[in-house]
């Protein structure tokens, strides 16, 4: 498990990641959300420990971070990072062996995971020769080799078409189900709502929330829609409530005293047809939006 | 991780790195193209000066009936002025004939004799080496008829009026070379700091700017990166640097000058052990303007400061003598630079070449010290252009 401890960076006066803590815990996929500028890059240079670390941790399998730790971590940097106008695989080889694989070994796994994703035709060609999504593989093939002991992945999915995310998630789970922690960022909300474990959203460089997707949605003020037979104008009388939209029928209202949704289904019953009654779950994005309000 | 003790008896990270700058530059086209196109200039030179060198020059010259005289005697004589003009003698009937003759190509130049001495008419440009031996050979002859008409002799009158020179240390010749071997070794510093300088430069743009740095950063020291760049270009700099010598050296002992050659290898030994240093020092800082840049754009900016002490490098080696020559010799990085050519002319004590080469390496082993430092902490800096100030003082 890789643990995230009241981490803190300044630039100057400004703070860009202040007391930040979370975890990614092993066999998970953890989704980094944020707008730009809130801090999740300079969150990931730090644990990978590209840039120093003005105050708090960075733990590993719960002790503090070695340098030895972070070379057998695949990372994949924000911009694109290999040469563009060299050959994929000689690039990779260089990048495996200063990783610590010996020669022969690295060959032999860049041969075999170009050829597992397709690519072992185009072994010889200069990066910049391959479309986007392909050189987007040879990166993630970069930051899996040797067989990384977590991954950290800053924007992996950007500019991929939904084929190309597609076998970029199929290759993260074989991964997460090695037990292998996977931290990604992303700003696309409803593909980290699909593959994440787990969440963390950070604002101004402050976490917001985090856990697992579940637990956000189920995190805030519980609500309730009730749709009735007849017109639901009554709802507004009863206590513990609070109505955010009334609508004829229908109705939508947030429980600030615990139970009452119970008194509202009983009234309601009494009272006549209950069509709905349903509890509401804000949408990831709308989360997202609150917490970074 | 279980990979921690296997790693520590793979190849050092740094002998990694300069193994790739030197595969990825000898394997770039352009790179070999423009050695191989040094390598054939130089030949090439080398070559035209040898054959400028054997030619001898065959003039024709026009004499009417008055100057056919004086035409034999320049004629016959031509060979004791200047072995390498050969004239050969057209006698022409009058001046018609001869100015016909020199429009048609037919000889080179016409001698007529004119008031109070004589002319060589050309057709527009100038015989340079008929005119010298001309010029000889007609006041030795009109000199010896004078002598005659006054019952003199030339050696009589020309007794105790020769100056000859005489150097304590060396020739004429000698110091001719010793100059122009000299502008050789300023030039090819120059151009090889830069060339590779700049190479160096936009290559530690390229990784900060596509975030391979990053990746590396995370795998190995950044010292070991910068460590491993600057040996890869200084050791292709010093390979390319000795073939062009070698090419040079050789070259040359096809010539008449080849006597000079093994008089030229010491200087020539030294000068690169010179380069050496001198690269390295300058290698560090051209990394370092490469790192305080952030786009490719940018390098005209960071490496101006570089650009001009490698133009003082270059004028400095060229124009200074005397006293300054002597001082620069021991100032690094000049020192590189004039203490080769001070060493070509000649008369400098065993002990100096060696301080101006520990000093040079001493300056080599500081700009080390301070460009690791600078690299690696603007490497990382993102978003614009780094100033010097903050690549110092700024955190990891």
């Amino acid at each position: 498990m890789l643990e995230i401890r009241e981490l803190t960076r300044r630039f100057g006066e400004s703070t860009a990641v202040d007391r930040v803590s979370f975890e990614v815990p092993a066999g998970q996929m953890t989704g980094f959300v944020g707008a730009n500028g809130a801090g999740k890059t300079t969150t990931m240079r730090m644990v990978m420990g590209v840039l120093g670390i003005d105050g708090g941790e960075v733990l590993w399998q719960g002790r503090p971070i070695t340098r030895l730790d972070r070379r057998s971590f695949g990372y994949m940097p924000e911009e694109r990072g290999l040469y563009p106008k060299q050959p994929i695989s000689d690039q990779l080889v260089y990048v495996a062996q200063l990783k610590g694989m010996e020669r022969t070994a690295a060959r032999t796994a860049v041969a075999e995971l170009l050829e597992r994703f397709g690519l072992g035709e185009r072994a010889k060609d200069h990066l910049e020769k391959l479309s986007l999504g392909n050189q987007q593989r040879v990166q993630i093939i970069a930051s899996v080799l040797p067989r990384p002991a977590a991954l950290i992945l800053d924007e992996p999915f950007s500019g991929l078409d939904p084929l190309a995310v597609d076998s970029m998630v199929d290759l993260l789970r074989d991964y997460t189900r090695d037990g292998i922690p996977v931290l990604f960022s992303s700003h696309q909300l409803d593909l980290v709502e699909r593959l994440c474990d787990r969440l963390v959203v950070l604002a101004h460089g402050r976490r917001v929330a985090a856990g697992t997707v579940a637990e956000l949605r189920d995190a805030g003020v519980p609500r309730f829609r009730l749709v009735l037979g007849g017109d639901a104008g009554w709802v507004r009388d009863q206590g513990g409530l609070d109505v955010l939209d009334l609508d004829g029928t229908t109705a939508l209202v947030e429980v600030q005293q615990s139970g009452a949704e119970q008194h509202l289904i009983a009234e309601a019953t009494r009272r006549g047809d209950v069509h709905e009654f349903v509890r509401v779950r804000p949408a990831l994005s709308e989360i997202y939006r609150e917490a970074t309000a | 991780m279980s990979t921690d003790d296997s790693t520590e008896n793979r190849e050092p990270a740094w002998l990694l790195v300069t193994r790739r700058e030197i595969v990825s530059r000898i394997t770039d086209k352009s790179f070999l193209i423009g050695t191989v196109l040094m390598v054939a200039m130089l030949v090439g030179f080398i070559g035209f000066s040898a054959w400028q060198d054997e030619r001898t020059d065959e003039v024709t010259l026009g004499a009417t009936p008055d100057a056919v005289a004086m035409a034999t005697a320049i004629a016959d004589n031509a060979a004791e002025v200047d072995d390498k003009v050969d004239v050969t003698l057209v006698e022409l009937d009058d001046e018609a004939a001869a100015r016909a003759a020199l429009t048609e190509e037919e000889v080179d130049a016409w001698l007529h004799p004119v008031d109070g001495g004589w002319e060589l008419t050309t057709e527009s440009s100038e015989q340079d080496s008929l005119t010298d031996v001309a010029r000889v050979v007609v006041r030795q002859q009109v000199l010896a008829e004078n002598a005659a008409g006054v019952g003199s002799t030339v050696e009589a009158l020309e007794a105790g009026s020769s100056v000859s020179t005489a150097f304590l240390r060396g020739d004429a010749e000698k110091a001719g070379v010793a100059e122009a071997v000299g502008f050789v070794f300023v030039f090819l510093f120059y151009f090889a700091a830069l060339i590779f300088g700049m190479q160096l430069a936009s290559s530690v743009i390229e990784e900060k700017q596509s975030r391979i740095v990053e990746i590396i950063a995370a795998a190995i020291p950044l010292r070991h990166l910068l460590a491993g760049k600057v040996l890869g270009n200084t050791a292709l700099a010093v390979i390319q640097l000795m073939v062009y010598l070698a090419v040079g050296l050789v070259g040359l002992s096809f010539t008449s000058y080849k006597s000079y050659v093994p008089a030229l290898s010491g200087p020539t030994a030294w000068f690169i052990g010179f380069f050496l240093a001198g690269f390295i020092a300058l290698a560090c800082l051209w990394a370092v303007a490469g790192s305080l840049a952030s786009r490719t754009e940018d390098l005209q900016a960071t490496s101006t400061p570089l650009t001009m002490l490698m133009l003082v490098m270059f004028f400095g080696g060229l124009s200074l003598d005397g006293r300054g020559q002597v001082i620069a010799s021991f100032i690094p990085p000049v020192s590189a630079v004039v203490m080769p050519k001070r060493i070509l002319a000649g008369g400098v004590g065993w002990w100096e070449p060696l301080v101006a080469l520990g000093l040079l390496a001493v300056f080599a082993a500081v700009t080390v010290w301070v460009g690791e430092r600078l690299y690696r902490r603007a490497l990382l800096q993102t978003g614009g252009r780094v100033s010097l100030r903050q690549a110092w003082s700024a955190a990891e």
